[in-house]
């Protein structure tokens, strides 16, 4: 009976550990959200430079991203009042993806530069469309003034931000679309939305290759995200309109790597397996990128086929130092997601803003990486 | 002899009791921690979140309480969603959609339970083929794309309203109240929780084992298509990727709601609570905004308190048991 008693007691304890964790990471405050999480990606955009830049004409090492800065910002004039203290809530996709770990930071460094309160939620996994749809909701019935959402899928959020609209917040959708249609049918709307022009990424990337291989051409292949997903669809778009307008290029395969790194890697070393002489691969993402170079690298034929990737995250603009990766498509997460937040604020305001804003792109390679030092 | 009846009974009940009293612990704790937490929409969003869960952890009690498992059931969902979408896009009415889309799911349940009963194959090997397979057709019939915009008569399963109410939320009460009978009082359900405690006692006596295994997992299918349907019409749009780890999702409901891994014992009243309870925590930890790794490590670390605080529990019980019935002998 004691022995029942201690064990139910113990159960007790784990329950109250649990809620006592729970009130450790409640509040929404910068400083929980500073934590080291991030898989070492992250950790250069951690470098607090951004004060420097801001206020004087900044070292000429960062002119590609104040470029950039100033492109965003004069679309979005006029800017709306700063330091309001409004809470805006994010919802990414997944923290097991540091491209999205240094978006999460990206928010919260501008959030702190606006002077406004920003919480940033997630999905556990980059597939798991249902548990992305239910965090939503669960924002939703907090007082936020307005949130800023990134879909897995166009469809899987249209639900919780019918229900937002209701609510009176205002939705801003980043990057991955939205689908209006189906938001319509559904009785809501979008406030706004900011995106990179993924079709363009692709784009970019095959003419880049294609300058590469020359008259000569070969074969190539593309490695893309989740089947469906609008990155994936667009970027594979974009690469294989290119790719199939050029002179003796072909695509030899398409293949889903799930924007995963193990799945990536295996069909790299299949494709090199079935293609001993393929000449390039575009991948739809730099952790894709990073596990095709792998593989090559791997199997000893690293040597004379161009990898591309896409997001310009950490890890990459280190493997194109490196010269592991050939480059990527970058567009600045510093820029992007604090423009995503001045969006939210003008939409509060009361702002009129444009149906849809694109973040400028930039072409990494090894010829002109030394101009993104500092990127972030 | 009544006394010990009664004992046996309390003790039957005492872990869903618990799983009520810590439930009941967070609803207090996170209503004092957050204004958000305890108002009518919230919770709301709560019953409507755990509806899914609790549809597809009752046909995985079935096939726990069986002794085996089912990983298939979450594409499983994403099929049958699939098979509905495309049934309706070639004009068929929604009501014959629907019924495709649990056919289908009935049918991969079927296979399932073939293959286990007549190969002799482990469940969990079985299943995992059956993940792969399912999501693989899901992902070749939409070709990837989610398909969209479906008739109202048939997006009302997932967003109708039905006083405060909505239809998966009395869909899954009603599916609970039916399983709860079948499992408890019929033949069907008696068969099952044989299957799991002895399988060669339940054969000896004369059972057909195939049968009755065939369709344990015939109905864990047939409620992974409604689960299926749920998420289909609820989004408007069958997705390739719905229900992407929904079968972790409902293994670990059903295991913290007192079904035993081992087969042989289950109930549909703790997996009932044990879905609201994980369905609470998720909930409330975003509306604490806490970041999403600690809710897995959370949603993990309950879990495994309440295997163990089980297995302890059941040991000890077993123990009693043997003691009383060498008393009773002597």
């Amino acid at each position: 009976m004691k022995e029942k008693m201690k064990r139910m007691l113990a159960f007790m304890l784990l329950f109250s550990l649990v809620a006592f964790a729970a009130g450790c990471g409640s509040p929404a405050s910068p400083p929980a959200s500073g934590e080291k999480t991030g898989t070492g990606a992250a950790e250069e955009v951690k470098e607090d430079d951004d004060e420097v830049e801001k206020t004087a004409a900044g070292p000429a090492m960062n002119s590609k991203a104040q470029e950039i800065e100033q492109v965003l910002m004069d679309q979005l004039a006029p800017l709306p009042e700063f330091n309001t203290g409004e809470k805006i809530g994010v919802l990414i996709i997944t923290l097991a993806n540091p491209f999205w770990v240094a978006m999460k930071e990206g928010y919260e460094k501008a959030g702190a530069e606006l002077g406004i309160e920003v919480a940033v939620m997630a999905a556990p996994t980059e597939g798991d469309t249902k548990s992305q749809l239910e965090t939503l909701d669960a924002m939703v019935a907090r007082d936020y003034a307005a949130i800023v959402a990134s879909p897995i899928e166009p469809f899987n959020l249209v639900p919780g931000v019918v229900r937002a609209n209701k609510k009176g917040i205002k939705v801003i959708n980043l990057g991955p679309p939205i689908s209006k249609e189906a938001l319509k049918e559904a009785g809501g709307w979008l406030d706004g939305r900011i995106t990179v022009d993924y079709e363009e990424q692709g784009a970019m990337a095959a003419e880049y290759i294609v300058e590469k291989l020359g008259p000569a051409g070969g074969k190539v292949a593309i490695i893309q995200g989740i089947p469906g997903a609008g990155q994936s669809e667009g970027r594979t778009a974009g690469a294989k309109k290119v790719f199939e307008a050029a002179e003796n290029v072909e695509i030899v395969s398409i293949q889903p790597g799930n924007w995963d790194r193990n799945t990536a890697y295996n069909i790299a070393s299949n494709i090199l397996q079935a293609h001993p002489d393929i000449r390039a691969i575009f991948c739809c993402n730099d952790v894709m990128a990073l596990a095709a170079a792998d593989a090559l690298e791997a199997a000893g034929k690293r040597e004379g086929v161009i990898i591309f990737g896409v997001d310009f995250i950490s890890e990459a603009h280190e493997a194109i130092k490196e010269g592991k990766l050939d480059g990527s498509i970058a567009y600045s997460i510093r820029v992007y997601s604090k423009a995503a937040l001045i969006l939210a604020l003008k939409t509060v305001q009361g702002h009129a803003i444009p149906d849809e804003v694109f973040s400028p792109l930039a072409l990494v390679s090894k010829e002109n990486v030394a101009e993104f030092e500092g990127w972030e | 002899m009544n006394r010990t009846k009664i004992k046996l009974l309390l003790g039957n009940i005492f872990p869903q009791l618990l799983l009520i009293l810590v439930m009941l612990i967070m609803v207090i704790f996170l209503s004092v921690a957050s204004p958000f937490f305890l108002t009518w929409d919230n919770f709301r969003n709560v019953f409507d979140h755990s509806s899914l869960y609790i549809i597809l952890a009752l046909g995985m009690t079935f096939v726990i309480s069986s002794g085996g498992v089912d990983l298939s059931v979450g594409a499983v969902a994403a099929l049958s969603g699939v098979c509905m979408a495309v049934a309706m896009q070639n004009g068929l009415g929604v009501g014959t959609s629907i019924l495709i889309g649990l056919a289908a799911g009935g049918l991969v349940g079927a296979a399932n339970g073939s293959i286990i009963s007549l190969f002799k194959i482990n469940p969990f090997i079985v299943t995992l083929g059956f993940m792969s397979l399912a999501r693989g057709l899901a992902l070749i019939i939409t070709g990837g794309i989610p398909i969209y915009g479906f008739p109202r008569a048939f997006t009302w399963w997932g967003s109708g309203h039905i006083g405060p109410l909505n239809p998966p939320m009395l869909l899954a009460a009603f599916m609970a109240a039916l399983a709860a009978l079948v499992l408890n009082m019929s033949r069907f359900g008696y068969y099952t929780l044989a299957l799991g405690g002895n399988e060669e006692a339940l054969r000896r006596s004369g059972v057909s084992i195939h049968l009755y295994k065939i369709m344990v997992y015939l109905l864990c299918g047939v409620t992974a298509a409604l689960g299926g349907l749920i998420v289909t019409a609820r989004l408007n749009t069958a997705e390739p990727l719905a229900g992407w780890m929904l079968e972790m999702d409902s293994i670990a409901a059903v295991v913290l709601g007192g079904t035993s891994m081992k087969g042989g014992r289950g109930s549909i009243a703790g997996t009932l609570i044990a879905c609201l309870l994980l369905g609470i925590l998720r909930n409330g930890l975003v509306i604490l905004s806490i970041p999403a790794y600690y809710q897995q490590l959370l949603i993990g670390m309950i879990i495994l308190s309440a295997v163990i605080f089980a297995e302890v529990r059941s040991r000890k019980g077993l123990a009693s048991t043997h003691k009383k019935e060498r008393s009773t002998a002597v």
